[in-house]
């Protein structure tokens, strides 16, 4: 298993449409995908877009990711590259 | 196209076409297509398996369509726009609401449907929560997703909305059977995302006086039930979460403007003429009992046209011969003297909402008006039993909607002439109801002719015909821009059609929206219409614009309109000639608005 720290960089924070491409690339790896708040107040499967929606992670959020499975490297790359470019939606 | 640039509870702004003019300001009202009250109920342990078949049922149904909205969004507004339906697609297959909604039926031998709102509400209860303004909207999607899954699992349409004080009713789009559900006391404004200029939702929101922006894309999402928002419809604008300055601006425009529903009308009962005499008879449009106390409130000379369709969209069921004989006995008491024209039912395509037809890929050229009531027979016989047997208390008449030719004139006239007979037999009393045509299909324009040697009267039903003539779906904001009332073949083929009137010494009525703007009206008598009907509390402002014009005006720029080469040429010199002829009568904002202004 691997972890690695998160920060939400997009004005939106992880909202309906940040959220729906979080799903849709965790559904990819075959890898448990978690998120949960640093702040320990909730916790998401990755894959379960009305938990990723329900940590109510707004702009400059700090969350914890953990992968756990044959594809953990590559699913958390994957995962981190979203956070990286703001979810494709930076200065929009 | 922009979406919300504007986060959280500050005020956003959404431009649509407003549809009816008005000012509102109130509270959001959303109204799902199919929104719905839910019970509870016990099952039996046996039964439970079925009850969660039926909920993976219901979740396939509504993905599948979903699939398609998604497919259309991202057509017709782009992949930036659609991906809110990918996020409901995703909602859907969260096993994490479905294994909820599931286990609840287990565990509490619930019913499907009250599993799923119990899930709905909780996982609402922790969105409410959240702090983040924008995120905690989202609530709006689970609360879509979920409205779509109850819909699905009924199978039906919407059950009866009561509404316990004044609201703005902010959909995504209305269905006629939606609209005609509505609480209209309490109804002060209606918004939706789809629609157009003559959406069924515009022409009854003018036929109510309330005001209504329609095409607004995604205000439906973004708003919650109780969120403050401001409608200017003259604007096409509406602003959710209005900040102090512009409620104040409103407040004061608001209490400005006249109320169009309580224009009273003194010279509403002296016979209209124009200026050089020539004398023109304003009818009016009903569709809804809420209308009918405007017929005399505005000065209709009776009722030009009564739909008699939203007997049907009402209930879902056929409505017996009793009960339609009241609702006409009604109607021709409301007409008075001047009468009442029923036209046979409009059913199939988009006004047949789900009561029960087979759909079709392209409902407006298919089985509808005439062509389903010729096809489901005893239909049409109950209707024109209740009508003709209703004519013997008042004057009624009828016209046939959307006949291609003489041929569904015949059949429909065979068909009420052996239901007279059979009447006449059973002892029972029957008017003298007149047979008109509904002119609003190219090939009954081009043989109508041949149409006026059968029929009592036309009727141009400008709506469709422009629809048709032009290939123009009027419901579809994607090609609004085709939809041009004035275009020339639309004026030549009303011009066609009233010549053929003439010469057969049979009256015409118009009666599409086209008669209901006072510009149009002008043109309308100048093409040799001396017949409109229009909604009701538009007769005010036509009356005024017909009183103050000469015939012989409206006619000449009439016949300058025919000459024209394209839409764009007519409404230009529209704009000149008017506003050089009736610079008092007609303002720039009166006419049709010049397309390269944006």
């Amino acid at each position: 298993m691997i972890e690695r720290r998160v920060v939400i960089t997009n004005r939106l924070g992880l909202h309906a449409r940040a959220a729906a491409l979080l799903v849709r690339t965790a559904s990819r790896y075959s890898s448990v995908l978690r998120l949960e708040r640093a702040d320990k107040t909730a916790a998401a499967d990755a894959r379960s877009l009305l938990s990723v929606l329900m940590l109510a992670a707004s702009r400059g959020t700090e969350l914890l990711a953990t992968a756990d499975g044959t594809d953990e490297n590559e699913a958390m790359s994957a995962l981190c590259g979203l956070f990286v470019d703001g979810f494709g939606e930076n200065d929009r | 196209m922009r979406g919300p640039r504007k986060i959280g509870e500050q005020e956003v702004r959404w431009q649509g076409l407003g549809v009816s003019d008005g000012v509102v300001v109130g509270r959001v009202l959303r109204v799902f297509s199919g929104a719905r009250q839910v019970y509870r109920a016990t099952i039996e342990e046996k039964d439970i398996e079925n009850e969660a078949r039926r909920l993976r049922a219901a979740v396939g149904l509504a993905r599948s369509q979903l699939l398609a909205i998604k497919a259309r969004a991202e057509k017709e507004l782009g992949e930036d726009h659609a991906y809110i339906f990918d996020a409901h697609l995703l909602m859907l297959e969260d096993r994490k609401l479905l294994d909820e909604v599931e286990n609840y039926i287990r565990q509490e031998r619930a019913n499907a449907e009250w599993a799923v709102k119990v899930a709905a509400d909780r996982l609402l209860a922790v969105y409410a929560e959240i702090k983040d303004d924008y995120l905690r909207a989202r609530g709006s999607d689970i609360e879509d997703v979920t409205q779509r899954i109850l819909v699905a699992m009924s199978g039906e349409s919407s059950g009866y909305r009561k509404l316990t004080e004044d609201a703005v009713i902010v959909a995504e789009d209305l269905m006629p059977s939606a609209v005609a559900e509505l609480d209209f006391d309490h109804a002060r404004g209606i918004a939706t995302d789809a629609g157009g200029w003559t959406s069924h939702t515009a022409i009854i929101a003018r036929g109510l006086g309330i005001p209504a922006i329609v095409a607004l894309r995604e205000l439906h999402r973004n708003a919650r039930t109780g969120d403050r928002i401001v409608m200017d419809a003259q604007q096409g604008l509406a602003i959710l979460h209005p900040s102090a300055s512009t409620l104040a601006h409103y407040a004061s425009v608001a209490s400005s403007l006249p109320k169009t529903r309580e224009i009273a009308t003194s010279d509403g009962l002296r016979p209209l003429v124009t200026l050089d005499g020539k004398e023109i008879t304003l009818r009016a449009n009903v569709e809804l009992p809420a209308e009918y106390s405007d017929v005399s409130r505005f000065g209709a000379r009776g009722i030009g046209l009564y739909r008699s369709e939203f007997l049907f969209s009402n209930r879902n069921a056929m409505p017996s011969e009793e009960e339609q004989y009241q609702a006409y006995v009604e109607v021709a008491a409301v007409a008075g003297a001047d009468g009442a024209t029923v036209r046979l039912f409009d059913l199939g395509g988009d006004k047949m909402g789900n009561a029960g037809a087979e759909s079709e890929r392209n409902p407006a050229l298919g089985l509808r008006a005439i062509r389903f009531s010729l096809t489901h027979e005893n239909i049409l016989r109950t209707q024109v039993r209740a009508i003709i047997r209703a004519a013997a208390t008042g004057r009624l008449d009828i016209v046939v909607p959307m006949i291609s030719d003489v041929m569904d004139v015949r059949r429909a006239r065979r068909i009420i002439n052996e239901e007279r007979t059979r009447l006449e037999a059973e002892g029972k009393e029957v008017g003298p109801s007149r047979i008109g045509a509904m002119i609003e299909v190219p090939s009954a324009v081009m043989t109508a002719d041949k149409v006026a040697r059968e029929v009592d009267f036309f009727s141009l039903g400008t709506n469709d015909l422009v629809q048709y003539l032009l290939a123009v779906d009027r419901g579809n904001e994607g090609v609004a821009d085709w939809f041009r009332s004035l275009h020339p073949a639309v004026l030549q083929s009303i011009d066609r059609t009233l010549d053929a009137a003439r010469k057969a010494f049979i009256p015409a009525v118009a009666c599409g929206e086209m008669a209901s703007t006072p510009a149009y009206a002008v043109i309308l008598i100048g093409l040799g219409t001396t017949d409109l009907s229009m909604t009701a509390s538009s007769i005010p402002r036509v009356r005024r614009a017909v009183a103050a014009i000469r015939f012989a005006d409206a006619q000449s720029i009439a016949m300058e309109c025919l000459e024209c080469e394209t839409a764009d040429d007519v409404e230009e010199l529209v704009r000149v000639r008017f506003s050089q002829k009736w610079p008092e009568l007609f303002k720039p904002k009166s006419l049709p608005a010049r397309r390269d202004a944006e």
